[in-house]
């Protein structure tokens, strides 16, 4: 992969992953105001992945909130992924090792705010 | 629904500000969140965040397809970064909130002062003292540097900045692999250092760090200014994640609160580039500043109690 094309693919990454975060925060939006939810309302809905499905197939704000912010957080994660193959592919092997680096950095945050 | 209108209102208005006048809106969003709304202030530090990932995902997607941003340097910096704002999302977990309110008032205080100068070393360029607008002006006119349409001024001045000077201290091989056309990057050393700063701001005060970075990357490493405008932005995102995800999974971030405001930035910023040629960014700036100079007074008066 050349490094314009990589720039065009990873740039592409970003873009359809912030639509799709704010696409899927303006349905949660839509769900709060359908089931007359005030944003200062408390409490409010812990992050849980394992109810998340639930959450969703019962078609329920929170669902949709902490998916979007789900899709937020994790979007930069993904466009070090495409970068880290796109790397991988043109044999930038130094390159690879700073993905893996900054991927590890970002695992190593979810652990530890998991962990607290 | 009011609230919720307000709140997506006061996120619309925070992203249009913030990109007209070249930031990324985190700098806004937490006082009003805390001052506005009642937050309290950890929780608004986790939806600017989100916030800023979202504006930083947007506009360095445009960034990167134009070519602009460096995506080698970026994620080189990025290690050290997203390090760095790991361990200050933890320790804005340990430092108690009026520590963090008075914390917060010093960076509104600097932020105003330097886009203050800024203002200053425009007004002295009109007046013909270019030299010193351009040494001023640099590491403060795209400080947090978060909007995808830069000035053209500056776009334009870039294009005539010559190439930096070969690197020093040996790492040549490194340097080389990580410029770009026109430029060579140097004193990588201060660059990560600057960049370890820039992550445990952006973890501690919910901003994108680009204050730091973009200063850093130009003034100390020869990176041209739009360049380090736009790897900033880029960078900002993995910044802003690493110390979110400490913010979720501590309970630090409120989808309630976090996805209107995170819409309404996102609006208010894409709507901002639509108006940017409409403003007059010279009022904009003043007005800001006397903003960010009440809003410091107030945050400093929460953190004294």
């Amino acid at each position: 992969m050349k490094a314009g094309r990589l720039e065009r693919t990873v740039g592409v990454v970003l873009g359809v992953g912030a639509i799709v975060s704010v696409a899927l925060l303006g349905m949660g939006i839509a769900g709060m105001c359908a089931a007359h939810v005030g944003p200062l309302d408390r409490p409010f809905p812990p992050f849980d992945l394992e109810r998340l499905p639930a959450d969703l197939a019962s078609l329920k704000p929170a669902g949709f909130l902490w998916l979007g912010l789900l899709a937020v957080i994790l979007t930069p994660s993904i466009r070090v992924i495409a970068s880290l193959v796109g790397f991988a592919a043109a044999g930038e092997r130094r390159m690879v090792a700073v993905a893996v680096v900054v991927l590890a950095a970002i695992c190593l945050s979810a652990a530890l705010g998991a962990g607290g | 629904m009011a609230e919720l209108l307000l709140l997506i209102g006061s996120g619309v208005a925070a992203g249009a500000f913030g990109a007209l006048l070249g930031l990324g809106g985190g700098v806004l969003i937490v006082p009003l969140l805390t001052l506005g709304f009642g937050l309290p202030l950890r929780e608004a530090v986790g939806a600017s965040l989100v916030c800023v990932i979202v504006t930083s995902s947007a506009a360095a997607s445009v960034y990167l397809q134009r070519d602009v941003a460096n995506l080698r340097l970026g994620m080189t910096l990025e290690m050290f970064t997203a390090t760095a704002a790991m361990a200050g999302g933890l320790v804005a977990f340990i430092v108690p909130d009026r520590v963090l309110a008075l914390m917060f008032a010093a960076l509104l205080a600097y932020v105003a002062v330097t886009m203050a100068r800024v203002r200053d070393a425009r007004g002295d360029a009109d007046a013909g003292d270019a030299p010193h607008a351009r040494h001023v002006s640099r590491p403060t006119g795209r400080t947090t540097g978060d909007a995808p349409d830069a000035d053209p001024r500056e776009a334009a001045e870039e294009d005539e900045r010559p190439s930096a000077s070969v690197e020093p201290d040996g790492s040549g091989a490194l340097t080389a692999s990580l410029s770009g056309p026109g430029y060579r990057v140097r004193n990588l050393g201060r660059g990560v250092l600057g960049s370890l700063l820039a992550g445990v701001v952006s973890a501690l005060f919910g901003v994108g760090g680009g204050i730091v970075k973009v200063p850093v990357m130009n003034l100390v490493m020869g990176v041209p200014i739009r360049v380090a405008t736009a790897t900033s932005n880029l960078m900002i995102g993995v910044t802003a994640s690493a110390g979110a995800l400490v913010y979720l999974f501590r309970g630090g971030i409120d989808p309630y609160v976090a996805a209107p405001t995170a819409v309404g930035v996102f609006a208010g910023a894409s709507l901002a580039s639509r108006l940017s040629h409409r403003v007059d960014l010279g009022t904009l700036r003043l007005l800001f500043v006397a903003v960010l100079v009440v809003t410091a007074a107030q945050m400093a008066l929460r953190g004294i109690g």
